[in-house]
């Protein structure tokens, strides 16, 4: 809208005297009533034009965008992306913005159960909104999201059309200024508009994990956590010269790998094993390492227990179902077997996990050789 | 748009919303009766329509709509519904007026001062103090003490009373519809004395369990803690019979009034209330005021609460006296001004009488109900409304499949109407209730019935619009 009334201004600075009708029809748009002589006129619409010049170059500069200084052009955005940004610059009215954002929400694919962890959830928004991040063989990012409100999974489709199978570079630097070209900005209210901007944050925050993680894994993977700190840090340079955007996400490479060894080597292994977040993998070294074991399970299950009393105020990765095969519960009642484990766990115990479902038996128990 | 307003001189032209009604200011004095308020009901000049008809065809909604300078606005393209009443009201220019007033004529700190301004000043805020306990038949103005909200009353009653009175094993009832700020406060106050809180499920009507709640009462129930009306159920408890329960066993009761005290008649002696807290805001008077009722012996006991000027009497370098209540918990400078803006709002209030408010909202709340029921998949939360069952003007609601939060958006996008949507500040309840969040619609006595047709309609109209995608 603010567009199309700058390009009419522009018509006016050409025409002065201003004929008193085209004024007329301005200011009835912004329902003031022409009661003033047409001098009075004239000079005020002068007036607009300077205030809508600096409406027009304000845009820009005064986007509260956490890094770029100016609009991010569309050209640098994905491809994809643009379309949709175009897509959405040709259709006008408010309500038919609507309908385009909701038919996105409509044929986004649904996120499977197990993925709507609390380490997928998005903060800071009025609804549930989950994304998820896998690197194809390509070593492209791909994104799932969903939503239980439509509105916000239309916004979650965008994304995830946009920047799904790009490279974690280009992801990285898209500016959530490109929702200020939606046009959709003013039609919907900071809390959901701050729910796209955590949406991008997420979604950016996990690419970036998953490069880290997939870089690691080319070279030999570093047996001392120094060596990972190092290597991490390496990476966040290389991709922090990749313009502003990454920068907010290198701080959380950076405090991840500035930490203490084990803390980095635990976020950094966040993607190891698909669908164990850094506890999981934390349990399922622990008992690895003490057990020995020759079959070992560690399963996620905090999301059915979302919502649930003991739940609250933990990070998520609560409630695990276990399966350990191991030597060392030969001779051990099953209360000592349990007991055992949930000695090794102790730590994980007092930090949050909330329950753990253990099957624990000998190998000869299982019958395996 | 502002940027062009400042050019226009006559700034008055462009502002057709305050009405021009001297004839109001005369009908305010503090104890009007209900019976002769019809008559002297503000009718402003610029709204010739409704002085034209008969008062009695009229609704209270239409007659007291002109004195609401807010309500006469678009948004978004569309004039403005305002029903998110529960979450903050709307103020009258009589109380727009006094704020005006204050600041332009006699601003002053209160009760340090000796010259003319400040006098003026004291004499104005303690009137309103005044006002206050009259408006709920408090025995003595001391009795009030003004802070910036209910939840710092709670809080005040929690950190001075609270931790001073309550030992390991004492027992605070609650019930799972209270409002944060009448929760938190207490679970911080548990968590230091060791004192154990214990909440009332809801029965099947959706309105919390009286019967357990009256068994729960018990020697160790040191506090009961209740919402009066709730802010999501629409439901009213009876505190007359909660205090008396809770006073025998030699407990003590805390009224969240936040819901009621705008809206019906509430007299804590009556109630026999011990602790009662309101907030300005939502009766019609400025944010940042509200205030905390406690009965003189009670108050007179409690240890301070916040510390500084005002609400001591001698002051060392090691130590300090303390000032008598409600000085004793009024640290620092009041907000002066807005104490004065809720002595208005009052004035206005009991200019029309709350008896007749509360009247003209239960029809309010019925037609909403029932509208609202029409919505095919909606449902409601808290009772249906009876003859025995009286609910408060706001209701609640979820529409199947449908995210409360797409609602409100759309509705305010499209249709100019003003509705909430999340947990209302009532997360155990929405979590008891098996909802991550709900719509809310709520009315206030400016309301009327064309509102709630035009809330329906919009939210058909929605509702169908979502639908439609699936």
């Amino acid at each position: 809208m603010s567009s199309s009334v700058s390009s009419s201004f522009r018509l006016l600075t050409t025409r002065i005297p201003v004929p008193l009708s085209s004024t007329k029809s301005l200011f009835s748009s912004s329902s003031f009533k022409p009661t003033l002589s047409s001098p009075f006129l004239i000079s005020k619409s002068i007036s607009f034009q300077r205030i809508e010049t600096r409406n027009q170059s304000r845009s820009p500069t005064s986007i509260s965008a956490s890094s770029s200084t100016s609009l991010q052009p569309v050209e640098e955005l994905p491809p994809k992306l643009q379309e949709i940004v175009k897509l959405f610059q040709s259709v006008q009215e408010p309500k038919a913005k609507y309908e385009q954002l909701l038919f996105y929400g409509k044929n986004l694919k649904p996120l499977d159960a197990q993925f709507k962890t609390k380490l997928n959830k998005v903060e800071g928004c009025v609804s549930q909104v989950w994304v998820r991040a896998y690197l194809d063989n390509d070593r492209n990012v791909s994104f799932e999201a969903d939503s239980d409100s439509v509105l916000t999974k239309g916004l979650a489709a965008l994304l995830v059309l946009g920047l799904s199978g790009r490279p974690v570079e280009e992801v990285l630097r898209v500016s959530p200024d490109f929702a200020v070209l939606l046009g959709l900005q003013q039609s919907l209210t900071p809390s959901r508009n701050n729910g796209l901007l955590n949406m991008l944050k997420l979604m950016q925050k996990k690419a970036l994990e998953l490069y880290v993680e997939a870089e690691k894994g080319v070279l030999e993977s570093a047996q001392s956590s120094e060596g990972g700190s190092a290597h991490n840090e390496l990476q966040s340079s290389k991709l922090e010269s990749n313009g502003d955007a990454s920068s907010s996400n290198s701080t959380v490479v950076g405090s991840s790998s500035v930490g203490e060894g084990s803390v980095s080597k635990k976020d950094v292994k966040a993607s190891e094993f698909p669908g164990l977040g850094s506890r999981g993998t934390r349990i399922k070294e622990k008992l690895e390492k003490e057990l020995d074991p020759v079959e070992l399970d560690v399963e996620d299950v905090s999301y059915q227990h979302a919502g649930h009393a003991g739940v609250r105020g933990s990070d998520g990765e609560t409630h695990f179902n276990l399966k350990v095969v191991s030597k060392e519960f030969e001779g051990k009642s099953l209360v000592k077997r349990h007991r055992l484990i949930y000695g090794l766990l102790q730590e994980e115990l007092q930090s949050g996990l909330h329950a753990l479902s253990i099957v624990a038996k000998t190998p000869a128990e299982v019958g395996a050789a | 748009m502002e940027g062009v307003a400042l050019k226009f001189p006559p700034l008055k032209l462009f502002n057709p919303n305050f009405p021009t009604s001297p004839a109001t200011t005369v009908t305010f004095s503090s104890s009007s009766s209900s019976s002769s308020c019809s008559a002297s009901l503000p009718v402003s000049a610029t709204a010739g329509k409704e002085a034209d008809s008969a008062l009695g065809t009229l609704s209270l909604g239409h007659l007291t709509r002109p004195d609401f300078p807010i309500l006469h606005q678009e948004v978004n393209g569309s004039k403005l519904v305002y029903l998110d009443n529960a979450a903050t009201s709307q103020k009258p220019h009589q109380v727009l007026k006094a704020l005006q007033s204050y600041y332009a004529g006699y601003n002053s700190n209160v009760h340090r001062g000796i010259h003319y301004l400040s006098a003026k000043a004291t004499d104005q805020y303690e009137l309103a103090r005044k006002k206050v306990a009259d408006f709920i038949n408090a025995e003595e103005s001391q009795e009030i003490v003004f802070t910036r909200n209910a939840t710092e009353a709670i809080n005040l009653v929690a950190y001075s009373w609270g931790i001073s009175n309550l030992k390991p094993g004492d027992e605070v009832l609650l019930t799972v519809a209270e409002h944060h700020s009448a929760i938190v406060p207490w679970q911080l106050v548990a968590q230091r004395t060791g004192a154990v809180l214990r909440f009332v499920d809801l029965d099947e009507n959706e309105v919390p369990e009286v019967e357990k709640l009256r068994e729960s009462i018990s020697r160790k129930t040191k506090l009961v803690v209740v919402h009066h009306v709730s802010n999501v159920l629409a439901s009213f408890l009876p505190i007359k019979h909660i205090a008396r329960w809770v006073h025998d066993v030699g407990g003590k009761i805390l009224v969240d009034a936040c819901q009621s005290v705008p809206h019906i008649v509430v007299d804590v002696q009556e109630l026999d209330a011990d602790f009662l807290v309101a907030s300005s805001h939502k009766m019609c008077g400025p944010t940042g005021i509200g205030f905390l009722y406690a009965k003189s012996d009670i108050l007179s006991a409690m240890p301070p609460f916040l510390g500084g000027g005002e609400m001591i009497s001698d002051v060392f370098l090691d130590h300090s006296t303390y000032a008598d209540p409600p000085s004793r918990f009024e640290a620092g400078t009041p907000a002066i001004g807005e104490a004065i803006g809720l002595g208005a709002a009052i004035d206005y209030l009991q200019g029309i009488g709350m008896q007749k408010i509360h009247d003209y909202e239960t029809e309010l709340a019925n037609y909403l109900y029932e509208s609202l029921s029409t919505i095919p998949n909606v449902r409601i939360y808290g009772p249906r409304p009876s003859e025995k069952v009286k609910r408060a003007a706001l209701c609640s609601f979820n529409v199947e499949d449908v995210h409360p939060t797409d609602l409100a958006t759309l509705l305010d996008q499209q249709h100019g109407v003003a509705i909430r949507s999340g947990h209302h500040c009532a997360q155990p309840l929405h979590r008891y209730l098996g909802v991550n969040a709900s719509a809310r619609a709520s009315l206030h006595f400016y309301n009327t019935k064309d509102d709630v047709d035009d809330f329906i309609n919009a939210l058909s109209e929605t509702v169908s619009f979502l639908n439609s995608f699936k």
